[in-house]
């Protein structure tokens, strides 16, 4: 274990998250002065993503058939209990990502945009979708978006064929110049969406006392107002007006825990050492994160590209990268297998749980849709054809779930973003390479 | 002149006025030639370059348009004016017509005193907030990790400082909670986290600057620990990226240290045996530690292995950190984790809490422990808010200490009072505010208390200390000779520091140097250690003409510099060992000496692949002459990178520069400066031939001056002219004392400074105390109606 006494179980961070109430929506929870109070609260729409690297063995990932999502492949049988909320998708493609290679099958997978072949700072690629739909959801929450990974070391300088090493440690970019980083460490995000955590009362207690020096400060302001002529009276009130925005940021928060939504949060301190266990809490996070409507468009790089991880909890003690290059070879090939099996099995777990979480007047999982892939197929080939892609969620925003959708020809992946996209209220005419939606999301699949 | 101006009695300046008026009229006929002859032909009603007309411009009375007199002096002074092409007027007429235009323009500003105006509401920015606290309560916080970068105006980060976000507040909030527990002493037991991250491009295979004798590698940090405890320190290595620890070849071990305070307390066996399996996050790199309460010196090195052991590898670069390129040969550190209070025993006598508490409870009855709690919490906002307080003034804070009692002890009420006090916006904002019986518009003298911040806050960007804070709040900072006593002693502090980091990072660009990243192709030889060397050069230089009140020529041109063994390799100058910073004297072939010459400086005004002329003569012309050229025009088409051949010598890739007419206008100006500087690579390295072999062309100029080569030629050109570079310092100087831009009407009183300056041989304290003695420092204008 991390630390010498044991690690704070994952069970004890998230309390009663199983034991959670299903609250209808209250009349008080409704802004009073809408129009909506006489309809259904609009449902929250969010977005996340999850990016696993060195594509997959796609004999035992592509299930049979087409249509309807009928009987499971080996790799995501994990996913049996959310099936009808999962869709797969196979033959999309990434045009932008080539020549083949992993800082580009990162770069590209949300931007779908090609990277500028440098190792300097000079680096340029394209705004990624999910940034794109935090520009518009990031509006009303605290965090416009969240960017998350599981490899601790960053890398600097050159990573891979001369491209710099942004592209693979950045899945999010805010712009064609600006790659966003991401947190691995645990507690250090929850320090960003929680503060210091706690029971319910601490954390009432801390809101309050944040009130309160809230209210002495605008005092203060109201005194210093006297001393000074009517421009800076005017710089004043802009302060204020910064306070009562806080305020109202803390009359959320604290109705949030009013409404005892959250369970007791414990703060993490360490690092899981098993990698599942690290994973898991970097899921939970994303649920807690949710909850809380800290943020509602998620990134999440479940390993980095070239990642040499090993897992010998399910047998596999050989580094995944030279596995990945398996050449056909049947044993390195079922290597690969196990791992994208372990990998979809977390996801798994993550989906279930999301589902079990209610939310408004359905789950968390009805109102959340979650882009899983990545941005190479063949790892062996290293190309970026017939990604391994799967939409999972997104019941209330109109996506039917349960069925494979196959393409004849290769799409490109940027379809799929722009339909997303399209589902959370951010509609464009396109973005970058689309030629398309995925319209099979949403249409009627006649039970076979 | 000013300052005299404002004593005579009002006949005495009349007349003055008078002398300096009959003396315009009577020079006019030669004057106005001047203008006929060098100006008029552009700057007429029909063709206004540059949107000027002199058509209905006085010169007579260049008092009554300072504005546009001001300009033309300045292009005129610098020798921007006229342009290269146009015909250039003998150097006397240049002069006298100066002269006499900046003669009347001082009377005429000595008449109608403007000191402009800064903001009244000014909000501590990063640096000033975490010298503030340090000051405060003996605390050294890392603000970087508390608040968000502050946005630049005019060139510094204390300009744009009256916003107050939302975001912003509550990071303030935030931060006064978290600085209030850590100076108390924390009584409450909850764990906390800290991680201390290593620069990823850090070589760490020899002995780092600062770091003890014997080791290699690694850091050592300041870390102040919130109770006396166990801390678990767990390190983690750098890896590749293929997540493999990086440097362990050999089956060899490594020791690798934990020390506080410079003592032992552990030791790790890296090798490939204890590590395991390598991919795995290290489970066994981590230990307990057992530590009294307060800042402690925590280091995680390696002991480095006698040379006889290894067999040293030839190695070509002394960079070591990138597996591709140039791989380490050894492990070395990626971050350290330090966890704790485990098994907490309360908190001792630490240096914040020794500031905080001036008094301990005389008894363990609450009107006892809320007297010591009012003598604490006074004697705190007194510093805090930089101005006596009044006994009643400490109810507000006392009513938090209460709330904080009832939940916890005398300590828990104080944590809570001290995060009030430091949330206040008395302590958040310096707040310059008008006096009532002053006229719209009128001038008048700040009040003792502000300008002892001012005065602060220029030399150390801190707030006053209790010897400056008593002088002004017994009124006698603005009795004669009192503010030159104070700057004097501020100057030789060690706080004055502030002057080598905090300003010339900024006027020299130095801050920027972490940012940048050289193409590795084609300069391998780069890592954090160069960059760390290279910006320390540069302060410790200029700290040393602070400390030692050298002139400011010396900024120019000087015999000596300050390298470590790693930057002295850079430079290719031989004999320096060791990674202790040492002042070297130089020899004239070393071709390294003033400002100019510092890698730093070329680094940061060049790109990944190459040199930048055009970026070196903007800095050189901004920021070392005052000549600011004009904004480029808006619609500039984007550059063609790739018709323009890379194997072209600089100056015929920036040809176009010269061909185009809309461009040339400018960058005929821009472009020749930082020819001159070409000799130095994009990394600030001697070079004396340029692409495909190509010798360079050095020769360059600068405005309205011959043509000269090299970087001699520039200093040379530089210091015949002291004058331009005394002001432009002095314009940034007080830029940043002031917190707010340079405007026309302060022209005077830079003027007045550098005269006096020039009498002092320009040395640096004659500069800062002309600032603190000018009109725009001590006084203030009120608002217009």
């Amino acid at each position: 274990m991390f630390l010498s006494k044991k690690a704070i179980p994952r069970r004890a961070l998230l309390r009663s998250a199983q034991a959670a109430l299903a609250l209808p929506l209250l009349d008080a929870m409704i802004p009073a002065a809408t129009a909506w109070q006489k309809t259904p609260a609009k449902p929250v729409r969010r977005l996340g993503y999850v990016f696993v690297p060195m594509g997959c063995d796609h004999a035992r990932w592509t299930p049979p058939g087409s249509g309807r999502l009928g009987e499971l492949s080996p790799i995501l049988a994990s996913l049996k209990p959310v099936q009808d909320q999962l869709t797969v998708i196979t033959n999309l493609r990434l045009q932008n990502a080539y020549p083949g290679t992993h800082d580009t099958s990162n770069s590209a997978f949300l931007s779908a945009a090609s990277s500028k072949h440098t190792e300097s700072s000079d680096y340029f690629l394209g705004i990624t979708a999910d940034q794109i739909a935090a520009k518009e959801m990031g509006k009303e929450t605290q965090l416009p978006s969240l960017q998350l990974a599981m490899d601790l070391n960053l890398l600097a300088g050159v990573c891979n064929n001369g491209y710099a090493c942004v592209y693979q440690n950045c899945l999010s970019w805010s712009s064609p110049t600006t790659p966003l980083p991401s947190e691995a460490h645990p507690r250090v995000v929850f320090e960003r969406l929680f503060g210091e955590g706690g029971n319910a009362d601490a954390r009432r207690a801390a809101l309050r006392n944040r009130t309160s020096l809230l209210d002495s400060f605008t005092q203060e302001i109201a005194r210093i107002k006297q001393r000074v002529g009517s421009p800076d009276r005017v710089r004043l009130d802009q302060y204020i007006e910064s306070v009562r925005q806080l305020e109202r940021e803390i009359e959320r928060a604290e109705q949030g825990v009013a409404n005892n939504k959250m369970p007791d949060l414990d703060r993490p301190v360490g690092v899981p050492a098993a990698f599942a266990d690290h994973a898991r809490l970097m899921f939970d996070l994303q649920i807690l994160a949710f909850q809380a409507d800290i943020t509602r468009v998620i990134a999440f790089q479940l390993t980095r590209e070239q990642s040499n991880r090993t897992y010998p909890e399910i047998g596999v003690p050989d580094p995944h990268h030279p596995t990945s290059h398996h050449g056909n070879d049947p044993v390195k090939v079922e290597k690969i297998a196990k791992i994208n099996t372990y990998h979809v099995s977390l996801f798994s777990s993550f989906l279930q749980k999301m589902k079990a979480t209610p939310d408004g007047n359905g789950s968390l999982l009805d109102h959340t849709v979650y882009l899983y892939g990545s941005g190479m197929g063949n790892p062996s080939l290293h190309d970026h054809e017939n990604l391994p892609i799967l939409v999972a969620g997104g019941a209330a925003t109109g996506l039917k779930g349960g069925r494979h959708i196959r393409y004849e020809k290769g799409t490109n992946l940027s379809n799929l973003h722009l339909t997303l996209l399209d589902r959370v209220g951010v509609q464009l005419e396109s973005f970058v390479d689309s030629t398309g939606k995925v319209e099979e999301l949403f249409d009627q699949v006649d039970v076979a | 002149m000013g300052e005299m101006m404002n004593r005579l009695p009002a006949p005495g300046r009349a007349a003055l006025l008078a002398v300096a008026v009959s003396v315009a009229l009577h020079a006019q006929p030669r004057q106005q030639q001047f203008v006929d002859r060098y100006c008029a032909a552009c700057h007429n009603e029909r063709v206004k370059s540059g949107g000027l007309s002199l058509a209905h411009a006085d010169l007579s009375r260049p008092g009554a348009q300072p504005k546009l007199w001001e300009k033309v002096a300045r292009k005129l002074r610098t020798g921007v004016m006229p342009p290269p092409q146009a015909p250039q007027p003998a150097e006397a007429d240049r002069q006298a017509l100066l002269r006499q235009v900046e003669n009347t323009l001082d009377a005429a500003s000595a008449g109608r005193l403007n000191p402009g105006r800064t903001e009244t509401l000014r909000r501590l920015n990063r640096t000033e907030y975490q010298n503030a606290i340090r000051d405060l309560l003996a605390l050294d916080i890392d603000a970087a990790s508390l608040l968000p970068a502050d946005e630049s105006g005019h060139g510094y980060d204390n300009v744009n400082v009256s916003e107050l976000s939302p975001t912003l507040l509550n990071r303030y909030i935030s931060a006064a909670q978290k600085i209030s527990r850590l100076a108390v002493g924390g009584t409450q037991t909850s764990l906390q986290s800290d991680t201390i991250s290593l620069p990823a491009d850090l070589t760490q295979e020899d002995h780092l600057p600062g770091m003890p004798l014997g080791t290699r590698g690694g850091v050592s940090a300041l870390y102040t620990f919130p109770q006396n405890g166990e801390y678990e320190i767990q390190v983690s290595l750098m890896r590749d990226l293929a997540g493999v620890v990086s440097g362990l070849r050999t089956s060899r071990a490594h020791e690798m240290l934990v020390l506080v305070d410079r003592e032992p307390v552990h030791t790790f066996t890296v090798s490939r045996a204890t590590l395991g399996n390598e991919t795995l996050n290290e489970k066994t790199l981590q230990t307990r530690i057992r530590v009294k309460a307060g800042p402690h010196q925590l280091a995680v090195t390696f002991l480095r292995e006698g040379a006889s052991l290894i067999d040293t590898p030839r190695q070509p670069t002394a960079s070591r950190f990138n597996d591709r390129r140039h791989p380490r040969t050894a492990p070395a550190i990626d971050r350290i984790a330090v966890t704790g209070p485990y098994d907490a025993t309360g908190v001792g006598e630490t240096p914040s809490r020794l500031r905080l508490f001036v008094c301990r409870p005389a008894g363990p009855d609450q009107a006892r422990e809320e007297e010591c709690a009012s003598t604490i919490l006074s004697a705190l906002m007194r510093r805090a808010y930089r101005r006596p307080v009044e006994k009643t003034e400490a109810d507000k804070p006392l009513a938090y200490y209460r709330r904080g009692r009832a939940n916890g002890d005398f300590d828990a009420g104080i944590t809570m009072a001290v995060t009030a006090v430091l949330t206040s916006p008395e302590f958040l904002f310096r707040v310059e505010s008008d006096p009532k019986h002053v006229a719209a518009g009128g001038a008048y003298r700040v009040s003792d208390l502000d300008l002892a911040s001012r005065l602060s806050f220029f030399l150390w960007s801190s707030i006053p200390d209790d010897e400056l804070l008593d002088v002004a709040a017994g009124g006698k900072l603005s009795q004669p000779g009192e503010i030159e006593k104070q700057a004097r002693r501020m100057l030789v502090d060690r706080r004055a520091h502030n002057l080598a980091t905090n300003f010339a990072g900024q006027w020299l660009r130095l801050r920027n140097i972490d940012a940048m990243q050289p193409s590795g192709n084609l300069f391998r030889d780069f890592d954090a250690n160069l960059r760390q060397a290279l910006r320390q050069e540069t302060e410790l230089f200029f700290d040393s003409v602070v400390r030692e009140d050298r002139s400011v020529r010396d900024f120019i041109k000087a015999d000596y510099t300050f390298l470590n063994e790693r930057l002295a390799r850079h430079y290719g100058l031989p004999n320096i060992y060791g990674s202790r910073m040492r002042r070297v004297p130089l020899t004239p072939d070393s071709r390294r000496g003033g400002l100019l010459r510092h890698g730093s400086v070329l680094s940061v005004t060049s790109y990944a692949t190459r040199t930048s002329p055009v970026l070196r003569g903007l800095l050189v012309l901004r920021n070392i002459l005052g000549a600011p050229p004009p904004t480029p025009p808006p619609n500039v088409p984007a550059l063609n990178e790739s018709t323009m051949a890379a194997n072209l010598p600089m100056r015929e890739r920036l040809a176009a520069h010269r061909s185009n007419p809309a461009c040339a206008s400018c960058h005929r100006t821009i472009d020749p400066v930082g020819f001159a500087l070409e000799n130095f690579n994009a990394v600030g390295q001697w070079r004396d031939l340029e692409v495909e072999d190509q010798p360079v062309d050095s020769s360059g100029a600068l405005p309205g001056d011959k043509e000269f080569r090299g970087i001699d030629g520039l200093e040379a050109a530089l210091l015949r002219r002291p004058e331009l570079f005394v002001a432009a310092l002095t314009e940034n100087l007080l830029t940043f004392a002031l917190g707010r831009g340079i405007e026309y009407y302060d022209a005077p009183a830079v003027r007045n400074i550098v005269g006096g300056a020039e009498k002092d041989n320009y040395r640096f304290s004659s500069l800062i105390l002309g600032i603190v003695k000018s009109v725009p420092f001590q006084m203030r204008r009120t608002e217009h109606q």
